[in-house]
């Protein structure tokens, strides 16, 4: 995957740009406006998240390389709007604090015992909303990279481009994440007693 | 497991652990290889069997339930008429 800094600026005829932005670019509107929606929340921030995006990447056509992973660039784009303009906007608090992360694969056993109780059949049970406003419930950064790998299918070289972050913080978020899911679904479990144990 | 080719090993031969040989199978991130020797492994590794089962069965789910569908039908209107707009 290439994106804009490492690749040298192409050169483009308006009619070119076109086709690249109509059967590159738009062809993943919906997972965008997915991300985006999913980020914000707000069906409205959502849509202007797309706009903006769409336009900046036309803006921005020629450092992009035809054929290369246009999603990728995409998705990178709009997370970037994302965290600079409407997060600003909206005030955030700070990030949260990934120090005990980095250090989960020395602690297996550990990880085991805190890894929610949540079975299969509870899972199956959940046929409403309940999976969809646990994600969205997440912090972003945890949301994000759940979005990524498992709606989008990226791969770890392409989140971590996305994302600025080395592959390793990408493993260990995810799987920090999946954790955090798990557990917001086990509360639902408890609360709707799926779980008779 | 004392299987010599575990195509997990990392490069410095460290053994993995059945955490990190589900999550690369999770994320989507194994080879061939890694996904016939995990399920091999699954057979005599009960903590890995059902983590494997529950994760799988939650990451079928977030693709089902968490996709969306389609963007408003408006909105690739007003994007191509923004850009029409500043560039002409
Ligand atoms: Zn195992």
């Amino acid at each position: 995957m290439e994106l804009e800094e490492e690749v040298p600026k192409q050169n483009y005829s308006e009619k070119e740009k076109g086709e690249i932005f109509n059967q590159e670019f738009l062809p993943h509107i919906n997972s965008m406006y997915n991300f985006g929606y999913r980020l914000t929340l707000d069906r409205d921030d959502a849509k202007d998240l797309v706009q903006d995006t769409y336009l900046k990447a036309y803006r921005f056509v020629e450092s992009f390389q035809k054929g290369t992973n246009a999603k990728a660039w995409l998705f990178r784009i709009l997370k970037n709007s994302f965290i600079n303009d409407y997060r600003k906007k909206s005030k955030e608090p700070a990030k949260v604090d990934y120090q005990e992360v980095e250090t989960y694969y020395n602690s297996e056993e550990v990880d085991r015992q805190i890894t929610p109780d949540l079975r299969v059949e509870s899972l199956k049970d959940m046929i409403g909303d309940e999976i969809s406003n646990a994600l969205n419930s997440l912090d972003v950064d945890f949301k994000t990279v759940i979005i990524l790998c498992d709606l989008e299918g990226f791969k770890y070289e392409e989140m971590a481009k996305i994302l600025d972050i080395p592959i390793g913080t990408v493993r260990s978020r995810l799987h920090r994440a999946r954790n955090l899911l798990k557990e917001k679904l086990s509360e639902y479990a408890k609360s709707m007693g799926y779980n008779k144990a | 497991m004392n299987n010599p080719t575990n195509p997990f090993a990392k490069p410095d031969q460290q053994k993995p652990t059945c955490m990190e040989m589900l999550q690369t199978i999770l994320d989507g991130q194994a080879t061939e290889e890694q996904r016939k020797y995990f399920k091999m492994h699954m057979d005599h590794c009960m903590p890995c069997y059902k983590s494997y089962d529950l994760d799988m069965s939650l990451k079928q789910l977030v693709q089902s339930k968490c996709c969306g569908g389609a963007a408003p039908s408006d909105l690739i209107e007003k994007i191509k008429q923004q850009i029409e707009q500043k560039s002409s």
